[in-house]
């Protein structure tokens, strides 16, 4: 070990760490997935990367990237030791080509970094995870993450126009240019994006950015139940409206918000929608206009928020929402599992009921929200972690909501990943062939398997 | 071991705190963040050796609060880091800069081991211990490093029938906030503060202000010299300055007690305000609290440039209300542009 921490100091001198409180600092990532590794690192640009890929490929010593942590699946959590290579130290914001409608960002660069550099210019890069205020674009890309406005704008599958990637064996590649369209050979982009680092270590990023909408409005409607809810969304979305946002939250969620702040305007109860529109200022508040009065009928109640502060605060709120469920039962702590199922859009009162008969049969208490324009569910369960007993009710409340996505046509991860949490569902998720697809993949790329081992379920045979 | 594992498990590990830890801000490192801390304080519970990486992690941290302001699932950072450097230190796992600032207080009285006279800036004694309403309860730093900060503060408190204690020891911040028992320490001050027979104490650095009035079990009326002044600015005879400063929130002032508009309100009344880039309750922390100066000298120094940097254009002064916060911007580069309340108040009065 001693010889290897030489040869790692010698690659990037003291950006590298032997210590057991610094390994332990990077054992997990926010999911209860845990694995202490032997060694971190912080490179610090792309040729130490490709240095490093070599020598762990020379001495087949495992390689885990990770962005900030703030992973929910385990993708970031180093299960056979090695190296935890800690990315978040390459943030540099390369270029802002305005004119070209792009950006080139290291992957360490904080997600709301980026749109506060982007925002004089007029322009945002769209996905917008929960965690955007700390998760970083690698991650992103990792993870293929997205967030509230994914409604409208896409995932971050639709930003990425080029990756610079170092391969398992230390080449550096890119996998496309800054043309906002082509048709040369396989999108080995899009292959890298939602790879969670099995397949490369991503060291750039060219990415497409939009222009900010010049005008924003939140509509809040509460209704009686979730199914009628839904059914107010597919409404919505058949008459033509494409909201820029559209979200729910049940009556547990309404309650947390009000306790991160209890001066946000949110209806008193029933399950709540808020739909955003973004535009001009006309279009916006005429696709506002057409959202109350579909929602009219269906609705207990229903209104335009009144100020940007308002709606500023309202998402600000929910952005936090999934972390903050102890603040309503300080004994209880959100535990992450289950928490990111997704199915077909017209599935969503389906899916919602199904969790709602699996929680209270388990007498699991749970908080659900999320993105329902998009089909997905975040379900947050919570539960006194010093009990053993919750713990079991947990773990089979989980794999319970797991497949009843997947029984209604959905998926386990919309937007979080598979990591080692979800691993076990991939056979039945994708199918035996296609992960054998998979398999092949991964062998190409990184014959030794030394690049993040035992994710994505790419080695249960 | 007394960590609050409930308190500790209620982090979900979201990395909220990473966004805002101004020690991680330097560092880059997880173990000089938030999340780090508490992984490794529930690593501890867990049976983790306090090795000196361990020790390094939890004593970095300034306890500036910002992590508990943003942190959705109510955690209070600073609170677990202090029990578990309590619970180090009552395992005699300290390091030597902890053990050589608890020494100095233990046995001189003050965190600089000076074994002078603490009122040595006083001229007139004569009011010393008298029945008084309110007690200007000085502070190490003012008596030893910012004494003409003292005389100015004591001046004006004087007007308002304050009094001083005749043997003021080390209000035990520095301890507390390090994990040591400060109890002799709060013990003789309240013993010497009741014999004035004040209900009141008032005193002019942050650190003092937040372990009076939090870590002092006895029922005593604390306020900041922001709080008193903003009660009594336009009793003093004032003459307006033309200049305008910046004011930088103490931590353990503004995140920790909320004391954010009484000192503006006080600026207000003399000069023109300018606000720092980040303020109030987003105010970055000086890198001086928590005993990160005196333990880890550079990395506190390098918060404070970063400070620094918030001061927006055209300002004359920053103006504070913490003597460790002057230091520490001043070192980093500031000078004698950082200034204390008192002194910008003391310099307007006719």
């Amino acid at each position: 070990m001693k010889d290897i921490l030489n040869d790692l100091k010698e690659i990037v001198g003291c950006r590298v760490s032997a210590s057991l409180a610094e390994r332990c600092c990077y054992a997990s990532d926010a999911s209860l997935v845990e694995g202490l590794p032997d060694f971190v690192v912080r490179p610090e640009n792309t040729q130490a990367v490709s240095r490093l890929l070599r020598f762990c490929s020379e001495h087949k010593i495992p390689v885990v990237p990770r962005g900030a942590g703030t992973g929910l699946a385990g993708g970031a959590s180093p299960l056979q030791g090695g190296i935890v290579l800690d990315m978040s130290g390459m943030n540099r914001i390369m270029e802002i080509d305005i004119e070209n409608l792009q950006v080139m960002v290291e992957p360490g660069v904080v997600q709301e970094k980026l749109n506060q550099a982007l925002k004089p210019y007029g322009f945002f890069f769209p996905p917008d995870p929960g965690s955007s205020a700390m998760c970083t674009i690698g991650g992103m890309i990792a993870y293929n993450s997205s967030g509230m406005r994914c409604v409208k704008y896409g995932t971050v599958r639709n930003y990425v126009l080029d990756l610079e990637v170092v391969l398992a064996d230390g080449r550096v590649i890119h996998t496309g240019s800054k043309v906002l369209k082509s048709s040369a050979g396989y999108d080995l982009t899009r292959l890298f994006v939602g790879s969670e680092g099995t397949l490369g270590v991503i060291t750039r990023a060219g990415l497409k950015i939009q222009s900010l909408p010049e005008s924003r409005k939140l509509v809040l409607a509460s209704f009686e139940d979730a199914e009628t809810a839904g059914q107010a969304v597919i409404k919505i979305f058949s008459a033509g409206i494409n909201p820029s946002a559209c979200e729910i939250l049940d009556k547990t969620t309404l309650q947390v918000l009000k306790r991160c702040d209890s001066n946000l305007a949110l209806p008193d109860d029933g399950d709540v929608i808020l739909f955003e529109v973004d535009g001009t200022k006309n279009s916006t508040a005429e696709a506002a206009l057409k959202i109350a009065k579909i929602c009219g009928p269906l609705c207990k109640s229903v209104r335009v928020a009144s100020s940007q502060p308002e709606m500023d605060a309202i998402w600000a709120a929910r952005r936090l929402v999934g972390a903050a469920i102890s603040r309503l039962d300080p004994a209880r702590t959100r535990i992450y599992v289950g928490e990111d199922v997704g199915v077909p859009i017209k599935q969503i009162p389906a899916l919602i009921k199904r969790v709602s008969q699996i929680t209270a049969k388990l007498d699991l208490p749970a908080m659900k929200y999320g993105h329902i324009g998009d089909g997905n569910l975040h379900v947050a369960l919570f539960i006194d972690v010093m009990n053993e007993d919750q713990w079991e009710r947990l773990r089979l409340a989980a794999d319970r909501i797991h497949r009843a996505a997947m029984e209604l046509g959905g998926t386990v991860s919309s937007e979080h990943g598979i990591g080692l949490a979800r691993a076990q569902y991939m056979p039945e998720q994708v199918g035996e062939e296609a992960l054998q697809v998979m398999r092949s993949i991964k062998r190409a790329l990184d014959p030794l398997g030394i690049l993040n081992p035992g994710k994505l379920g790419l080695e249960m045979r | 071991m007394n960590l609050d594992l409930k308190e500790i498990n209620r982090c979900v590990r979201c990395g909220t705190c990473r966004s805002v830890c101004p020690v991680f801000e330097e560092s880059g490192w997880e173990s000089a963040n938030t999340r780090g801390r508490i992984l490794l304080t529930r690593g501890l519970a867990r049976g983790l050796k306090a090795d000196s990486d361990v020790l390094d992690s939890l004593n970095t941290c300034t306890t500036c609060g910002i992590c508990t302001d943003n942190c959705p699932a109510g955690v209070n950072p600073p609170q677990l880091i202090e029990a578990a450097r309590r619970d180090l230190v009552g395992k005699g796992l300290v390091t030597r800069e902890q053990a050589a600032l608890s020494r100095n207080i233990f046995e001189s009285g003050n965190t600089f081991g000076d074994p002078g006279d603490r009122l040595a800036w006083l001229r007139d004694r004569s009011r010393l211990n008298e029945k008084a309403g309110y007690v200007y309860f000085v502070g190490c730093m003012n008596s030893y490093r910012r004494s003409e900060t003292a005389a100015r503060t004591f001046d004006i408190l004087s007007r308002f029938g304050a009094t001083l204690l005749s043997a003021e020891q080390c209000c035990g911040s520095p301890l507390v906030r390090t994990g040591f028992d400060a109890h002799r320490f709060a013990d003789e001050n309240l013993r010497q503060i009741k014999g004035t027979g004040a209900n009141t104490v008032i005193t002019s650095c942050a650190g003092c202000y937040t372990t009076l009035k939090n870590n002092y079990s006895a029922d005593l009326e604390v306020l900041s010299i922001p709080e008193f002044l903003a009660e009594h600015i336009f009793e003093l005879d004032l003459e307006p300055l033309d200049i305008t400063v910046t004011y930088h929130d103490p931590c353990h002032l503004g995140r920790h007690n909320k004391i954010y508009e009484q000192p503006r309100r006080v600026i207000e009344a003399v000069c023109n305000l300018k606000e720092m880039k980040a303020s109030g309750k987003d105010a970055r922390c000086c890198g001086g609290g928590g005993g990160v100066r005196s333990g880890y000298k550079d990395l506190s120094l390098r918060m404070a440039k970063r400070r620094l940097q918030d001061v927006p254009e055209g300002v004359d002064y920053i103006v504070t209300s913490c003597p460790l916060c002057i230091r520490n911007l001043s070192d980093a580069g500031a000078g004698e542009k950082a200034i204390d309340l008192t002194d910008l108040v003391a310099s307007a009065i006719r």
